[in-house]
């Protein structure tokens, strides 16, 4: 097993999931590339913590009231889950589509969104977009409640279209319009009740009364209509089958996916990837799934070029490294602390800043939100008592005798949290730092004696490089 | 309104519902896991709570008319009158209140003004001690019994905490425990053990010789999803907090299906209070549907519950007062179910 295919498995498991140990890495690395890609794009039994424990546990998440407990309940699905990239890509959707806690008042039909976004996500995409159309929470969100046969609310057509499908410049204000029409009647049930007790926040007299879709035929304008040069009575279905098939749609998708999984920026070569994409996205009737498979496989996604190349998003940054570490694998009390690292390095699940998402890439790393970042896996990597953290300690005991001089300790603490390429500059550092005290010996530690605690120690250094906050 | 179930001739009757949620301490419950009827008839519910609102734990004291007269206990703390989890709680015959809390490891005994009195309070796994204390019941000769539930055992202990006897260890075999909950004590000393993760009841004889078991695995009748409470009434009949599949069901003596309950809320009188003075949230609710019909994807136990108003939804513990009345308190509803047998 070569350290080149540790390094491009790694390369995968970070951008289709969450990073992974090096137990995972091996494991995978002997099932090989391809055939682990299709793994994560057909995700079987998740086999994370299970709900009723967590309902058993943590009151609040069993009832939903507010957006910390279900955003602890996702977290608590991205740690555990063994389908990595079905919650990376809920997590992708959860930013395109941005639906936030703070109109809805509702985690619950958040939750189910998410869960949404699990179902279809890797599907096809019309499906997809007639599931977010009838989708409680994005209801309410972009106003389709308000949104009748006699008075149209243009709010979610025009998002639909700029912001979910085609983006701006491919279609008219009319095209909104009468986008708007075909969605009219799309509601949800007790739709008065609901949204007044949205607005108040109400979870009286006896806390939330969860959502669901309801289509509402006298209010819906069933009279005809000419959308993207085609014309019927068109109702939502049909319009989201006009919009799946234009070439824009095609791109923005591919585009999207490819920012969110590849490379933030995108150059010439990715350009090339992206035509790819679109040719998958055709050949496979609107298929995410073939869409990613022609990304993972693509040269370019397995290049050198690629590598390093996204900053990690909060989230990613946090279930990376509670994932590395081992911990909150069983119900513990502060998980939604958990969640809250991730807002205050800008990213707060399910708080989207607006219909817009978060703006990604290095507008992560602002100085405050750095320190945040490093503090917290740093924290995570530090205790000597965390299952992962162990099973390094515990590997690196066997090997080469349990004994390493600074550079060899450096070289493998690096590695077993990545592999993380560094600077030369960075590697002089560490070596330095681990220097100071001579060579490690773990041949006769004790769990948390001098010798385990410099290897943590390294360990958090390690993660709190600038190459560890990148993906 | 009524459930009946043919050919055991037990008729549920619904009584009404007491309760509120609220985000303050006072008058209202949040996350009410367990309800304890002292000998004046005051109803005591115990407000479990968690980390997200560990600063309203407390038991409150409601009666019967809805009138809130007080509370005690706070969270979350360690402190003799503070809690951090506490799961049940249940009356001697000296009206001396026990309560468990499953994170510090503890039973705390307090008189029924709400006065501290005494605590046990030693995690471990020896004899008398602890590791998550959940569901506790009491017999007619004051003996206490209480699910060890990381320690897969019952405890039986005297009054004044002496140990008696303990059973059970980790498993689904007879006798045999996963995360065990709720605990009732028939008129014969019998015990019932609400094995939650292994969807069952377990039945011993005072002092731990396995009798039987009912309920399996499922959402048919008789069939259970991680059972948190149990109840027995004067005759034996079983009644059992079916959590996972939000209802209530009765088993015979013998185990036999009875009856099931989904739950028939009402508005309580403080929710009468509130929508008194919330004309527009009274005005939209009375045009809705609040039984309605769901999609698929939504038709499952806890779904429909979050999307029923009227139905259980987190019922976590079955408790009788004196007069027979059956008490359900619901932790995600923050409100008591009140029955009565016909």
């Amino acid at each position: 097993m070569s350290n080149a295919d540790i390094a491009l498995m790694a390369h995968l498991m970070r951008r289709a999931g969450f990073g992974a140990t090096r137990d995972e890495l091996e494991a995978a690395v002997a099932k090989g590339y391809e055939a682990t890609v299709e793994e994560l794009l057909h995700p079987g039994d998740p086999q994370d913590l299970p709900q009723d424990i967590i309902r058993r546990y943590h009151t609040e998440q069993a009832e939903l009231r507010l957006s910390d407990g279900a955003a602890a309940n996702w977290m608590y699905r991205m740690i555990t889950t063994q389908n990595p990239l079905e919650e990376k890509l809920a997590l992708f959707w959860h930013s395109l589509f941005a639906t936030g806690y703070v109109k809805l008042n509702q985690a619950n039909a958040l939750l189910n969104q998410i869960q949404m976004f699990r179902t279809y996500g890797l599907g096809n995409y019309a499906t997809l977009l007639v599931e977010l159309s009838r989708d409680p929470a994005m209801i309410i969100w972009l106003d389709n409640n308000d949104n009748h046969k006699e008075a149209i609310n243009e709010n979610y057509g025009r998002e639909l279209l700029e912001l979910f499908s085609m983006g701006i410049g491919n279609y008219t204000e009319q095209d909104i319009k009468e986008c708007a029409r075909a969605f009219t009647g799309w509601t949800l049930g007790n739709a008065e009740y609901m949204s007044t007790r949205a607005s108040r926040d109400s979870i009286w007299p006896y806390s939330r009364i969860n959502w669901h879709f309801q289509y509402r035929d006298h209010d819906h304008d069933d009279g005809e209509k000419t959308f993207l040069g085609e014309t019927g009575n068109f109702n939502g279905q049909d319009i989201v089958e006009i919009i799946a098939r234009q070439e824009a749609t095609a791109r923005f998708v591919s585009t999207r996916l490819f920012q969110f999984f590849a490379a933030d920026e995108v150059d010439e070569d990715g350009e090339t990837v992206i035509e790819e994409m679109m040719k998958s996205y055709f050949d496979s009737g609107y298929e995410i799934r073939s869409v990613l498979r022609t990304l993972f496989n693509s040269d370019y996604f397995k290049s050198e070029k690629a590598r390093w190349a996204r900053v990690k998003g909060p989230v990613e940054l946090v279930i990376g490294a509670v994932r590395m570490a081992g911990s909150y694998r069983e119900p513990t009390p502060g998980i939604e602390q958990v969640a809250r690292q991730a807002v205050y390095m800008g990213q707060g699940l399910l708080q989207p800043p607006s219909v817009e998402g978060w703006h990604e890439g290095i507008e992560w790393v602002d100085s405050g939100a750095l320190v945040e970042r490093i503090n917290f896996v740093a924290h995570e990597l530090a205790n000597v008592q965390n299952p992962g953290v162990r099973r390094i300690i515990d590997r690196l005991a066997g090997e080469n005798g349990g004994t390493f001089t600074p550079e060899e300790l450096v070289d493998r603490c690096l590695d077993l949290v990545g592999p993380v390429e560094v600077s030369d500059d960075t590697k002089a550092a560490l070596i330095e730092y681990a220097g100071l005290q001579g060579d490690v010996s773990l041949a006769n530690s004790d769990e948390g004696d001098e010798s385990e605690q410099r290897v943590a120690g390294l360990l958090s250094l390690a993660a709190a490089t600038r190459e560890y906050q990148l993906a | 309104m009524s459930t009946q179930a043919s050919p055991k001739q037990l008729t549920l009757e619904y009584v009404k519902t007491i309760g509120l949620a609220t985000n303050q301490t006072g008058r209202g419950f949040v996350n009410p896991y367990d309800v304890a009827v002292g000998q004046d008839g005051r109803i005591f519910v115990l407000n479990h709570c968690d980390s997200a609102r560990k600063n309203l734990i407390r038991v409150g004291i409601v009666n019967l008319d809805e009138d809130y007269l007080g509370e005690f206990g706070s969270g979350a703390g360690t402190g003799d009158d503070q809690f951090s989890s506490p799961v049940a709680m249940v009356f001697d015959s000296k009206d001396r209140l026990y309560i468990t809390d499953e994170l510090h490891h503890r039973v705390t005994i307090f008189d029924s003004s709400g006065n501290f009195l005494d605590k046990w309070d030693t995690k471990g796994s020896g004899s008398g001690e602890f590791n998550g204390p959940a569901g506790i019941a009491i017999d007619s000769n004051d003996n206490v019994y209480i699910v060890d539930q990381h320690n897969s055992r019952v405890q039986k202990l005297t009054s004044d905490g002496k140990f008696i006897a303990e059973w059970g260890e980790f498993g689904s075999g007879p006798g045999q425990f996963n995360l065990p909950w709720g605990i009732a004590v028939d008129k014969e000393a019998n015990v019932y053990v609400a094995d939650w993760r292994n969807d069952r009841i377990q039945k011993f004889t005072t002092d731990g010789a396995y009798l039987a078991s009912f309920g399996e695995s499922g959402d048919g009748d008789g069939q259970l999803n991680r059972p948190s409470g149990v109840g027995v009434d004067d005759e034996g009949f079983v009644y059992v907090a079916d959590w996972g599949n939000e209802r209530l069901q009765v088993f015979a003596p013998d185990g036999s299906f009875v009856l099931v309950e989904r739950g028939q809320a009402t508005n309580s009188k403080w929710a009468e209070d509130y929508l008194s003075v919330n004309l527009e949230e009274k005005e939209t609710r009375e045009i809705s549907n609040l039984v309605p019909d769901l999609p698929p994807h939504l038709n499952t136990p806890q779904h429909i519950s979050a999307q029923t108003e009227p139905y259980f939804w987190g019922p976590v513990s079955v408790r009788f007062d004196r007069d027979g009345r059956l008490y359900i308190p619901e932790s995600n509803r923050h409100r008591m179910q009140i029955y009565q047998r016909k």
